[in-house]
């Protein structure tokens, strides 16, 4: 044997050796730190609803639900000490979920539920973040979780349930989608808030300020990216709707104050 | 670089001409790649707070980064080298089979490209569905896909006359590794064609309505592993059978060569879902057969460091070198005469730290930490920015120059360039490490929030990470700068001699012969044997799992198109 292939084995086998005990920590990381990967699930469907279920003062499970471009819920507080069991799911594109601060960092794909279990032991502010690409609005969805002192924390009461107004104006608002990006009760989202919006004086993407009246409304519902709002961007869809259906919702914008 | 005494052979004009514009067209697309990588580390350290800058939307230009660097560019340049490497070493082969591969990667470019410009097909390079591009882009990236295996084909009848009319004789090692890099690339190839041609395409064209995602993510990924063992195999080749020559040496174990290329094929595929740890409905069993997979294919790469610094060191001592490490001086770094080898050098340090991030990655429950951070940006820099990059640019500007029979213009500006690289790579990865630790993540434009002042989702925690990140990438592009300038120049010099086909070849220490390394078949048994194993199960478990299909999106709009490419 040469002198050249008697080092070459020793150094394959130096080699084989170092990397199967680098793999060995690996495996024993899993018990000593009770860190594993995701796996796949099979009694648990994708979920189109974000939720935060208690079973008991320690221990939560939440429903986390992705999609273009925020989480549902979108601020989540347990106390310290509690174990959270938490379910991923996304209603329409591949996102990506890290909660900054631990080991939680699970993809959400279409069609599949993720799920990893994380312990909260002291009171801190974590935020979580969307970590694959998954469109325009990719850089800002973020939500909150919050551990809390357990003196302060009180339980989420079961909600009363919202009044789902029987306006047809709203459940168009609703069955057209114009929710996933507008909100009517005032807070930020992807596209301005339809609280208060008829006669609101509204500066424009392109410099000009106008008051958002009925030729407004009526003209951004046919032909969205005609008069783009300024601080937000030309995504909107074109909603397909008939003229009694305009007027409607136009009728409904113009009582949302 | 003529001291070397290299072997200079006249080879036919149109595979002369074929072979020039197969490294010069995907360099001059690369000016845009680099351009854009640029743009990218200060849109992220908040130096730019917009989604567009001159007409090129942060995310479509992510994907033509990606696209253009790392699947145009290195696909051509492995077509050109291999076609020099088995001319070379082989003899000629059939060239209207060649032209025609020729023809369908620069069809398939342009249609990439041409989709991804228009802006219809901001997907990044990995086009994850359910976001949907537009069909040219798919069909452009298969086109180039089966133009590289018709070239690939195409060197099969050369290598078997070659094979019978020496017999005995062992293969020459600079082939075994093109061979092992394109059967590597065709093991990739065949899960990614299959994804594209039954999944995406009549998915993207609106023939059918719904698209299987975690199908379409694990064949992505099938390909995805050994897709960087692609690009890694011609750098091999160059090291392993130019390096030692340019360091003034020989090679210390042409075995260690032909083991490393074998050891690859054999390990570069069963490996991909590591690229899915964190991923739900693959069971962690397979995860973790797969990290132990992956722990293995990083075995040759430490054979071949130690040969490497071995063949180096010899190459040294035989030109002065004496001491423990005083050995190291008589390289020759900044020599003129030999400016491949800083190419080679520069990358072989940055590989020490690439690889070694990589081991990370694989390690299982550690990419709970780094997943999809801006760490990986800054490990997979370390290696296909590293050494792959540094190798193909040098090889490129080296073959062109022979066989136009051009000087190397400017040419002690040429030799600082993988040096400049280097500084920039590593200050920008050093970056991106400890922003990618801290929960950066990556395919994000952070201009807009996280590193927006302005913005409530401001982190002021992730100052350090950002500005070594525009610094590294500045003096990275500074490297690159002077590339080109050196490139563009040597092109449009005058020729003062006749063009030809020149390559570094350098001899092995040692006569050295071991059976197990002699054929490939034992070698793709192996490999068969392997990817059943650990392909097999996941696959038929996701296709058992029959998870509903999703409908496509396009990126600026969170509801799903319902019609065919132009919504």
């Amino acid at each position: 044997m040469t002198p050249s292939l008697r080092l070459e084995r020793r150094i394959i086998i130096i080699a084989i050796a170092f990397v199967l005990v680098l793999f060995g920590l690996a495996a024993l990381a899993i018990n000593m730190f009770h860190v594993g990967l995701p796996t796949c699930l099979t009694d648990i469907k994708p979920f189109q609803k974000g939720e935060l279920i208690t079973h008991s003062p320690d221990h939560y499970e939440v429903h986390y639900v992705a999609r273009m471009w925020e989480f549902d819920p979108e601020e989540v507080v347990v106390p310290a000490g509690s174990t959270v069991d938490v379910y991923l799911s996304t209603t329409d594109v591949t996102h990506g979920v890290i909660l900054l601060g631990t080991n939680l960092n699970l993809m959400a794909v279409p069609g599949v539920v993720n799920y990893a279990r994380v312990k909260f032991d002291r009171p801190r502010d974590y935020q979580l973040l969307c970590h694959e690409y998954c469109g325009t609005g990719h850089e800002r969805m973020a939500a909150k979780l919050r551990v809390v002192d357990p003196a302060t924390f009180k339980p989420n009461e079961p909600k009363a349930p919202v009044q789902q107004p029987t306006d047809p104006g709203y459940r168009l608002l609703e069955a057209k989608d114009c929710l996933t990006c507008h909100s009517i009760d005032g807070s930020e989202s992807i596209g301005p808030t339809l609280k208060g919006i008829y006669g609101r004086k509204t500066k424009l993407a392109n410099g000009a300020t106008i008051v958002a009246d009925d030729v407004y409304l009526r003209e951004s519902i046919a032909n969205p990216s005609a008069k783009v709002v300024n601080g937000f961007d030309d995504v909107m869809p074109k909603p397909e709707l008939t003229e009694q259906e305009i007027n409607a919702l136009v009728e409904y914008l113009e009582n949302l104050k | 670089m003529e001291l070397l005494n290299q072997r200079k052979i006249e080879i036919e004009p149109g595979l002369k001409r074929m072979i020039l514009i197969e490294l010069v067209f995907p360099t001059a697309l690369l000016v845009l790649g680099i351009y854009h990588g640029m743009m990218q580390v200060l849109y992220r350290a908040g130096h730019i707070h917009t989604r567009h800058v001159l007409g090129l939307e942060y995310y479509q230009g992510l994907t033509l980064h990606g696209v253009v660097n790392a699947i145009v560019f290195t696909t051509f340049f492995a077509v050109a080298f291999g076609y020099a490497l088995i001319r070379f070493y082989l003899g000629p082969v059939n060239m209207k089979v060649a032209w025609l591969s020729f023809a369908l990667m620069i069809i398939g470019t342009l249609l990439a490209a041409a989709a991804i410009l228009s802006g219809t097909s901001s997907v990044l390079y990995t086009f994850y569905p359910p976001l949907r591009a537009h069909p040219a882009f798919y069909i452009g990236l298969t086109l180039v896909v089966v133009g590289s295996w018709i070239a690939f084909f195409n060197w099969f009848p050369v290598y078997f006359s070659w094979k019978r009319e020496h017999r005995g004789e062992k293969v020459p090692l600079a082939v075994v590794g093109i061979f092992a890099g394109f059967i590597i690339w065709v093991i990739a190839t065949i899960p990614v064609a299959i994804e594209i041609i039954f999944q995406l395409i009549p998915w993207s064209l609106g023939w059918v309505p719904t698209v299987n995602v975690p199908l379409a993510r694990m064949l992505f990924w099938f390909f995805g592993h050994p897709l960087v063992y692609f690009w890694l195999l011609p750098t091999y080749v160059m090291y392993y059978t130019m390096l030692p020559k340019l360091a003034g040496g020989k090679l210390f174990s042409d075995f260690a060569g032909r083991f490393t290329f074998l050891w690859l094929v054999l390990y570069s595929a069963p490996v991909g879902i590591h690229h899915q740890f964190t991923e739900p409905g693959i069971s962690s069993t397979w995860k973790f057969v797969h990290a132990f997979f992956t722990m293995l294919v990083a075995v040759p790469s430490f054979a071949t460091a130690f040969v490497m610094a071995a063949s180096m060191e010899l190459g040294a001592r035989a030109n002065g070198g004496r001491g423990l490490l005083g050995w190291w001086k008589k390289l020759p770094y900044v020599d003129t005469n030999r400016w491949l080898f800083g190419y080679f050098f520069c990358g072989l340090f940055i590989f020490i730290f690439g690889g070694v991030t990589g081991i990370i990655n694989a390690s299982y429950n550690l990419d709970t930490v780094i997943h999809n951070t801006s760490w990986l940006p800054a490990h997979f820099h370390q290696t296909v920015a590293g050494p792959v990059f540094l190798s193909y640019i040098g090889m490129t500007l080296f073959l062109v120059a022979k066989l136009t029979g051009k000087e190397i213009k400017l040419p002690r500006w040429n030799v600082w360039v993988p040096y400049i690289w280097t500084v920039g790579i590593m200050i920008f990865s050093t970056g991106l490490f400890i922003g990618g630790a801290g929960g950066e993540p990556r395919r994000t434009n952070m201009g807009l929030t996280y590193t927006n002042p302005q913005s409530p989702l401001y982190h002021a925690d992730w100052q350090i990470a950002r500005h070594l990140g525009v610094l590294g990438g500045t003096i990275m592009t500074l490297a690159a700068l002077i590339f080109f300038v050196v490139f563009f120049a040597t092109i449009f010099g005058r020729p003062t001699r006749s063009g030809s086909l020149e390559l570094i070849v350098s001899e092995p220490y040692h006569d050295e012969h071991v059976p197990a390394v002699q054929s490939f078949t034992p070698w793709l048994v192996g490999t068969a044997l392997l990817l059943v194993i650990a392909y097999a199960p996941p696959i038929a478990q996701t296709l058992r799992s029959n998870f509903p299909g999703a409908p496509p999106y396009t990126p600026d709009r969170p509801l799903p198109i319902t019609a065919g490419p132009n919504p």
